[in-house]
């Protein structure tokens, strides 16, 4: 009995220490970049929903938000959701300005105008992309009987992001960079009583990759 | 045990309900200088989309958009309109509402809806189509048009297909909110009715002024 709950206890163990490949490339354009940091400005980075077939995830824009706040708290950025509803109606996937020059369409309604300075915008970030399951093969099946239950099979399935971040410089109202980042992983899942997932963090990678890059844009000691 | 059995098996066979409940919002627009009415009708009140399954493997819906709907309309239009007069019916000759400049009644046409099973794709989708009516304070109808209101949500690890239709619902709405705001003004009628009514204003502050 022993044996048997160390040597689940060692599979849980590597089974966590163990991660698929990810491939990862980053592209950066970026100018006018402030070379002080941002001050006392807040920034707001926002998902694009508009595309019929994905929308750019909540969890995505928050996890670059966190990747940059934890590594410099003094960035401010304002939560998406936030952000939307202190702004509604005017960045709904419908109405929300694709390009830097309708800013100034916007800022011409008072109201806006004045919940924008409040705001004290500095920089706008639109991501836009998603994370797909692009394949998956493998079977697996699992079973319960008077001795125990367990699985036998093996899956593996390879995930693709394809994120692009573009930073709008919000008071000169045009855009001052472009990040591109694309991964690729292949995550597998063994099962010999018990499934052992090694998963390939594509996501993650992906968060981090933009991440770094907005950290060493925004922040003054990157 | 057998109770407990059946109510597993009723549970199993049941209808999917969702019940929208949201609030929205307050829209950041400069209003316009105008009093309206509002009729909501008791179907608005408590607008309920019932979809029947087609085979027994699929289960009925139930989408209970009504409190949300009227949420909605509420923030959105006390925000547009400088004043806003709720009636219980609709204007007529015989009954016109008092101390509006017009009315609105919003009514919703259509709802539609769509969820991974049946579409292969892992989003869920929300379609409400509204019919507006805009009529002078005596019922006069000045301006009829269609508009649409449109959510997504993707199919999220852990999030049930009731919350993501709500989710979805959710978005919907809001993306009818952003829709007649944006919308409004654009309206050929409307907007004839809106020069004559602010001119009628101006006109009027101007001799209050001498």
């Amino acid at each position: 009995m022993k044996t048997r709950f160390l040597s689940l206890l060692i599979t849980i163990w590597l089974a966590a220490g163990l991660q698929g490949c990810v491939t990862a490339s980053i592209d950066e354009m970026t100018y006018n970049v402030p070379e002080l940091g941002i001050g006392a400005s807040s920034v707001v980075i926002l998902g694009r929903r508009h595309s019929s077939n994905y929308d750019t995830e909540r969890d995505f824009v928050a996890c670059v938000r966190n990747h940059i706040q934890q590594a410099d708290q003094t960035v401010n950025i304002i939560e998406e959701e936030r952000f939307l509803d202190h702004l509604y109606p005017w960045f709904e996937p419908r109405t929300a300005p694709m390009h830097p020059d309708a800013i100034a369409k916007l800022i011409a309604q008072d109201a806006v105008a004045s919940k924008l300075e409040e705001l004290d915008t500095k920089y706008m970030i639109w991501i836009d992309g998603s994370t797909e399951r692009t394949d998956s093969v493998g079977s697996m099946t699992c079973g319960v009987g008077p001795s125990g239950a367990g699985c036998f099979g093996f899956g593996t399935w390879s995930d693709t992001s394809n994120y692009e971040a573009v930073i709008w410089d919000f008071s000169n109202q045009a855009e001052v960079g472009r990040i591109n980042t694309s991964t690729q992983g292949q995550s597998y899942m063994p099962a010999i009583v018990i499934p052992i997932p090694i998963i390939a963090p594509v996501q993650g990678t992906a968060c981090d990759g933009i991440g770094m890059q907005l950290l060493q844009f925004l922040s003054a000691d990157y | 045990m057998r109770v407990l059995f059946v109510s597993i098996f009723l549970t199993g066979c049941g209808a999917q309900q969702v019940i929208v409940s949201s609030q929205f919002p307050q829209p950041v627009v400069d209003p316009l200088p105008l009093t309206v009415g509002v009729h909501f009708s008791d179907e608005f009140k408590s607008h309920t989309f019932v979809d029947d399954p087609e085979s027994k493997t699929e289960r009925s819906w139930i989408v209970d958009t009504g409190l949300a709907q009227v949420n909605l309309w509420q923030t959105v239009l006390g925000s547009l309109f400088e004043g806003i007069v709720y009636l219980d019916a609709p204007p007529s000759a015989e009954a016109p509402a008092s101390q509006v400049d017009g009315v609105i009644t919003p009514v919703i046409a259509d709802l539609q809806y769509a969820i991974p099973t049946q579409t292969n794709t892992s989003i869920y989708e929300i379609w409400l189509r509204y019919d507006i009516n805009l009529s002078t304070a005596q019922g006069e109808s000045v301006a009829q048009w269609s508009m649409t209101g449109y959510g997504k949500t993707p199919e999220a690890f852990m999030l049930g297909a009731q919350d993501a239709v709500e989710a979805a619902a959710i978005v919907a709405l809001r993306d009818a909110g952003a829709n007649f705001i944006v919308n409004f003004g654009q309206q050929p009628e409307v907007k004839g009715f809106l020069e004559q009514h602010v001119k009628a204003v101006n006109s009027e502050s101007t001799r209050d002024e001498n």
